[in-house]
């Protein structure tokens, strides 16, 4: 098959331009490893499933190689690639979140769970989920990035660019407000 | 009343997993109370965080970075260049179907505009009136109705307009048809009378300004005329 070439651009420009997006690939792909994981996290912090967490975190990966070009200061990729997983999650919880009111809806008549069932399942992860929805975005993002293991509060601060303080105090007020809940 | 002052103090520390302060730690000594609280409260933020951290720092399945590589492998050999080829086809077939429907879109539009407006038939004055059921619209009178329609600026017409009821057109219909079959009744009512010596109620008699001022009095000649008629009324 012909290669395409768009009308009035050379051969050398078309190299040229394969050239930088080989460049490209090869930088992104250096990240990955270390950002695959940092995505998939992120998801999980927020979602309770763990393939989805996986499918959340492979779209925010693709969605920033397809704007990695595009980034102006690539040292700041982690923090956006952090900024995608963590919307992207959300949106994934809010639909899951309606799906489930849906299918509660619709299985009302269904027979209830027995104090049996209840006590099998982790109860306090549940509860847990429940109150960290009910948590603002900003709380909730500096609370999943000060458990993620490595994670120091300084380098939460240079994620989210917001000083130290912000970050502690946000922490603070996010985990009262989950032990407000649980209690 | 003195672990009411200790709660919020506790709290906080339980939260922060710090030290106490020297008197708190004296209160939570002697309180078994306050000692129960701080512990249940430190094992609440405990197993928060642990059951946070658990969950946060699982690792994906084996697969997933491998998996990830590939998709990224696949999104870079698909050549960014057909993509946009994509795009401008598509820009360009939107042009087309663009060109295609535009004429048609105007004309309908216009079409539109045209049952929108209040029809009115143009019938030269001179010509003979027809003999046919819609003989106002022969006399250039056109109706407008009370609703229905929207009123549509610009539309203007020349001929006089006749607001009539909805209740009251056929009889209105009827007296335009008379009109045109040049019923004598209708004629009359219609014409205006031609003959000037007709004496009409409205017109006021004509009084001479010299009348009026004979019919003033002066005190000279009201004595006079006293004196005349003998003064005796």
């Amino acid at each position: 098959m012909q290669e395409f070439t768009w009308p009035g651009r050379t051969a050398e420009t078309e190299l040229a331009f394969d050239l930088e997006k080989a460049a490209l690939r090869r930088e992104f792909e250096q990240r990955l490893e270390e950002c695959g994981t940092l995505a998939f996290r992120v998801a999980r912090g927020v979602l309770r499933n763990v393939a989805d967490a996986e499918d959340v975190a492979q779209e925010a990966i693709l969605r920033s190689y397809r704007r990695f070009a595009r980034l102006r200061d690539p040292s700041r990729f982690r923090a956006w690639l952090v900024r995608i997983a963590f919307r992207l999650a959300l949106d994934h919880e809010r639909s899951a979140r309606r799906r489930e009111h849906r299918e509660t809806a619709w299985a009302n008549g269904q027979p209830k769970a027995t104090a049996e069932d209840i006590a099998s399942s982790n109860e306090f992860g549940r509860r847990l989920q429940l109150a960290m929805a009910a948590l603002s975005e900003k709380s909730r993002l500096v609370l999943v990035l000060t458990s993620i293991d490595g994670h120091s509060l300084e380098e939460v601060a240079e994620l989210l660019q917001l000083p130290v303080g912000t970050v502690k105090s946000r922490l603070h007020s996010a985990r009262k407000q989950l032990a407000g809940k649980l209690r | 009343m003195t672990c009411n002052k200790y709660k919020n103090p506790l709290l906080l520390a339980a939260a922060c997993n710090g030290k106490l302060d020297a008197e708190i730690a004296r209160h939570v000594k002697r309180c078994s109370t306050c000692r129960m609280t701080l512990r249940s409260e430190r094992e609440l933020f405990l197993r928060i965080d642990s059951s946070l951290r658990a969950r946060v720092n699982e690792d994906p399945r084996p697969g997933f970075l491998a998996e990830l590589r590939l998709r990224v492998s696949q999104k870079s050999a698909a050549r960014p260049g057909l993509d946009r080829v994509w795009h401008v086809a598509g820009a360009a077939w939107a042009l087309v179907l663009l060109a295609m429907f535009y004429p048609l879109i105007t004309a309908r539009q216009s079409s539109f505009h045209k049952n929108l407006q209040t029809p009115t038939i143009e019938v030269p004055r001179s010509s003979g009136i027809a003999q046919s059921g819609h003989a106002h619209e022969a006399l250039g009178v056109q109706f407008r109705h009370h609703f229905k329609r929207p009123a549509i600026h610009g539309a203007v017409s020349r001929q006089p307009e006749v607001l009539v009821p909805p209740d009251e057109q056929k009889a209105f219909t009827q007296f335009v048809a008379c009109v045109a079959r040049h019923d004598a009744i209708a004629q009359a009512v219609v014409t205006p009378a031609a003959d000037n010596s007709v004496n009409r109620n409205t017109e006021l008699p004509q009084v001479h300004s010299v009348d009026i001022a004979d019919l003033q009095l002066h005190r000279g000649r009201q004595e006079e005329w006293i004196s005349q008629t003998g003064g005796s009324e």
